[in-house]
Order: C-alpha cells, then sequence, then structure tokens
C-alpha cells in the first residue's frame, strides 16, 4: 500500500515537473524570440533592418529551437523555421515588402504557439 | 503537457465506461479498467514512437499518466466499496432456479445462445443440469451444477427455439417439424412461439422450456418414430 502511494506521488510529481517545465520553457523561450522578431519587423518597416540583423535573429532561434523540440512537436518548430529563413532571406535581397508579410506571419505564430499547449476546454476537445 | 494528462484523462474515462456499457462479453478475463490500459498503453507508446514529428515525451506523459490513473483506479477498487461494483462492475446471475435471466442475459448483451455456448464450454449440456449461473465481473463463467447433473446430459440438447424464433438450422438436424414443437408449445399452454424465451430439446425426448417471464419447466416428449440423435 504505501509503495503503491509512494509510486503515484513519485509519477505524479513527474508530470507535474514536465507540466510546469513545458509551461514555463516555452512560455520563455517563444516570448522572448517573439521580442526580437518584433525588433526586426520594426526595423524592416522602417527600411533599416540589414543581412546581419536576420541573420543575427536566425541563430537566436537556432539555438531555442533545440530546448523547443523536447517539448513541442516538430512540425510547429519547422513552420517558424520556414517563415523565419524566408523573411531572412528577403530582408537580404532588400525586399522589404514581402519580408514584413513573412514576419507578420511569424510574429502571428509565435503568439499564437504557447497558448497551443495550455490545458484550456477548446484544446482539451 | 497538462494538456496530455488532460487528454490521456478524458479519454481513459470514455474508454472505461464504454466498457462498462458494453457489458461482459466485450470483457473476457481482465477487469473493465485493465482491458481499457491494455487498450491505451500500445497505442500511446506507439504513436511518438513511429511519428518523428511527436516529441517522445508525449508518450512518455501519457504513459505516465495511464499509469497514475491505474493506480489510482486500483486503490479505488481496494478500498472503496461503493465505487468497486462501478468500477469493476459485479457478477451477474443469468441462470438461477428459475431458469434463465432475461434481464440480466440482455444487460451484459447477451443472448440465449451465447449462454447455451457458455454452458458447453465450462462442461454443462443441458440447462436443466445447473442450478445457478453467473458471468464474474471480469467476463468469465462460473456455473454450479445439480447433484446429478451428470445423469440430466446424456444427450445433445439442440436449441430449437431462441427468444421467440425457430432455429430452422437445429429443427433440421433434429429431423423434427416444426409443427411438433407447435404442438408441445399448444399443449403447455403457449399461445405461440413468440412467448417462448427458450426451448431446447434432446434425443431422449427431454425438452427444456422457458416463457418469457416464467419458470422453466421440462416435459418428457414422445417422438415420432425413430427419431433420436
Amino acid at each position: 500500500m504505501v509503495k503503491c502511494i509512494v509510486s503515484i506521488l513519485v509519477a505524479a510529481l513527474l508530470l507535474l515537473g514536465a507540466v510546469f517545465g513545458e509551461f514555463f520553457s516555452v512560455e520563455k523561450e517563444v516570448s522572448a524570440f517573439e521580442e526580437q522578431v518584433q525588433l526586426l519587423y520594426d526595423k524592416t518597416q522602417a527600411e533599416q533592418a540589414t543581412d546581419s540583423d536576420a541573420t543575427a535573429v536566425v541563430r537566436s532561434w537556432e539555438s531555442r529551437k533545440r530546448y523547443l523540440h523536447i517539448w513541442i512537436p516538430h512540425n510547429d518548430i519547422n513552420r517558424i523555421d520556414e517563415y523565419l529563413a524566408e523573411g531572412a532571406g528577403l530582408i537580404g535581397a532588400g525586399e522589404y515588402a514581402f519580408a514584413l508579410a513573412k514576419l507578420e506571419v511569424l510574429l502571428c505564430m509565435l503568439e499564437r504557439l504557447p497558448g497551443t499547449y495550455l490545458p484550456t476546454p477548446e484544446n482539451v476537445l | 503537457m497538462a494538456l496530455i494528462i488532460i487528454r490521456t484523462a478524458v479519454i481513459f474515462l470514455t474508454l472505461l465506461i464504454v466498457m462498462r456499457l458494453m457489458g461482459k462479453r466485450q470483457i473476457g478475463e481482465m477487469q473493465p479498467f485493465e482491458l481499457v490500459i491494455t487498450l491505451l498503453i500500445a497505442e500511446l507508446a506507439c504513436i511518438p514512437m513511429a511519428d518523428a514529428s511527436i516529441p517522445l515525451l508525449y508518450g512518455v506523459v501519457s504513459v505516465l499518466s495511464i499509469y497514475v490513473l491505474h493506480e489510482i483506479v486500483t486503490l479505488i477498487d481496494l478500498k472503496v466499496k461503493g465505487l468497486k461494483s462501478f468500477i469493476s462492475g459485479k457478477p451477474s446471475v443469468v441462470v438461477n432456479k428459475d431458469g434463465i435471466d432475461d434481464y440480466q442475459l440482455k444487460k451484459n448483451s447477451l443472448d440465449v445462445s451465447d449462454l447455451i455456448e457458455s454452458l458447453r464450454s465450462a462442461g454443462y449440456f443441458s440447462l436443466d443440469s445447473i442450478d445457478y449461473a453467473l458471468y464474474e465481473a471480469n467476463g468469465t463463467f462460473s456455473a454450479l451444477p445439480k447433484q446429478d447433473y451428470e445423469a440430466r446430459q446424456n444427450s445433445l440438447p439442440f436449441l430449437i427455439i431462441d427468444n421467440g424464433k425457430f432455429n430452422g438450422k437445429n429443427l433440421s438436424l433434429t429431423g423434427l417439424t416444426r409443427s411438433f414443437f407447435e404442438g408441445i408449445l399448444k399443449e403447455q399452454r403457449i399461445a405461440s412461439e413468440k412467448k417462448v424465451l427458450v426451448l431446447t430439446a434432446d434425443g431422449t425426448g427431454k425438452i427444456y422450456l422457458q416463457a418469457k417471464g416464467e419458470r422453466y419447466r421440462t416435459i418428457q416428449a414422445q417422438y415420432p418414430e425413430g427419431i433420436t440423435w
């Protein structure tokens, strides 16, 4: 009986750890990256963004996504990869208007991403 | 992860309720919640393993959630008597001294032919050779035979009328006619076969008859000359 209760508690604690681990790390990483993309978006809007700005954001994402792969489906990360790569490429080519469209989608995705994994009724159902 | 845990718990509870509603036919030697866990574990372990787009942690968290649910349900099953019957079900007495309990059979999604099949598997070929028969909560079948049950089953009984309908195949195997049995029903003051829950006939002429909502009776009939099996 004691063994049973202890094993339930240990398993429940591990699950709780996973819940908090996911919540805080996804929220932290995604919102920090969102701020960087927002900065790049503002610079692009002002047509001041350079290739090195875009590369810095891409590098930041590369280091963050390694950690995020533990918590969220890889397909979601791949979609961010694609939009970011397109946006960075367009900035490098000086196509600011097209780059803005890509960055806007990226910002929208980053804004919604943490909410996708929250235990809200619409996500459960 | 909280989302995965909640979703796992929702699926677990849904499957458990559905398995309980399906009755003993679907279970077979496992408690309902054990069957639910067996069904879920394989899928939960397989999907993240095969689908590279899902983090492996999702599989680990789901399996761990199932483990916690299993332990909680086991604890409730052992400690809370009131909930034990809700989670695991309770035995259903399908045959008693009055005969077959049609209500209990229907409640467990079974019919008379399923009952006769279970009886044969347990070594009882004649319905009148047992006093009680029951399906345990885990779906296994148990029967309490009459003291002289071996003397009562010296020929294979055929199911002739099953829940108000003649079984044409068995009727032709016996070599007897439908009108022969209709005559027996008339003698027993039963208006038609629709009022009969079960009628079996063996090669010695012994007929087990139970009208719906009534106690069973056994009749010794005389078959037309030369008919036996």
